[in-house]
């Protein structure tokens, strides 16, 4: 009789989780507040860049390459914004820091490093071209 | 570890589906040796190679013949990751169900069926997206994969 419960429960769970997860899953966060960029994410930064969309990712990832070629994509089009990734696998000090606990996460950072929103799973294209909007001096996408 | 090639990501979908009825299964009936099997089944895929899952060759001859083909490719890395993750709790669970330990059995079980039914229902992998969380709160279940050499 336990297993039967417990087979109820689990199937509940699934069905909490993945509500959850559709109701976040791409959507346009506030910065997190007392962000020190760790070295390998200021690596990455250029000074001369309106914004940089830096995605953070995982080996184990199984929607990075989804996110990364939308991303691409829309930083082609736009100028002032780069698209870069950052694999943190093996640098889960640099994910601590970010306070990025899922891949892939993506943070858009202004010239300076400072954070300007990010978006957990898959970003949805107009939602951030929206968010990202005030941030760059031209059209985007 | 050797490397696995891509695969059609309906495969994994429709192993996942097979795995749940399974672990619903375990946990009905409370049997350790299938729970057992289950986790041989888990730590084949994981720790030598996707090729060695029979649900794989299933949908291969069974299935992918009937439905539309798509040129989508899922990467090995991830599925493989999860794979191991399923261990663990398979693992644990055997151990509760065959010590007596049935609580823990039911609980790990439990476990392995959530993740296995979110990727059958959903096509999501929770322990791949997570991982920096796992890794960060629960560095054992990442840990034994963290340096692939793939």
């Amino acid at each position: 009789m336990t297993g039967v419960w417990a087979l109820l429960g689990a199937v509940a769970v699934v069905a909490v989780i993945g509500a959850v997860l559709r109701t976040r899953n791409g959507r346009v966060r506030a910065a997190r507040p007392g962000v020190r960029l760790p070295a390998p994410v200021r690596a990455l930064l250029d000074p001369n860049t309106h914004v940089t969309l830096l995605q953070v990712s995982t080996t184990f990832c199984a929607t990075c390459r989804q996110t990364k070629a939308l991303l691409e994509e829309l930083a082609h089009r736009t100028e002032g914004l780069r698209h870069v990734e950052l694999d943190v696998t093996d640098l889960p000090d640099v994910a601590a820091e970010l306070g990025v606990l899922r891949a892939p996460t993506t943070l858009a950072l202004d010239g300076t490093g400072a954070e300007l929103l990010r978006v957990g799973g898959v970003p949805k294209r107009d939602s951030l071209i929206a968010a990202l909007r005030p941030h760059l001096p031209g059209p985007i996408g | 570890m050797p490397k696995d090639a891509p695969v059609d990501p309906r495969g994994p979908r429709f192993s996942a589906w097979i795995t749940t009825a399974v672990l619903a299964v375990v946990l009905l009936t409370g049997s350790w040796r299938l729970l057992a099997a289950q986790t041989v089944l888990f730590a084949m895929c994981a720790f030598i190679s996707l090729k060695l899952n029979p649900w794989g060759h299933l949908y291969r001859y069974a299935v992918q013949p009937r439905i539309t083909p798509t040129s989508e490719r899922e990467e090995a890395g991830p599925l493989r990751f999860a794979q191991g993750v399923g261990f663990v709790f398979a693992l644990i669970g055997t151990v509760g169900y065959a010590s007596g330990l049935t609580a823990l059995g039911v609980v790990a079980t439990s476990a392995a069926l959530v993740a296995a039914l979110l990727n059958a229902a959903l096509g999501l992998c929770l322990g791949c997206e997570l991982y920096l969380l796992l890794r960060r709160h629960a560095p054992a279940l990442a840990r034994p994969q963290s340096t692939p050499s793939q």
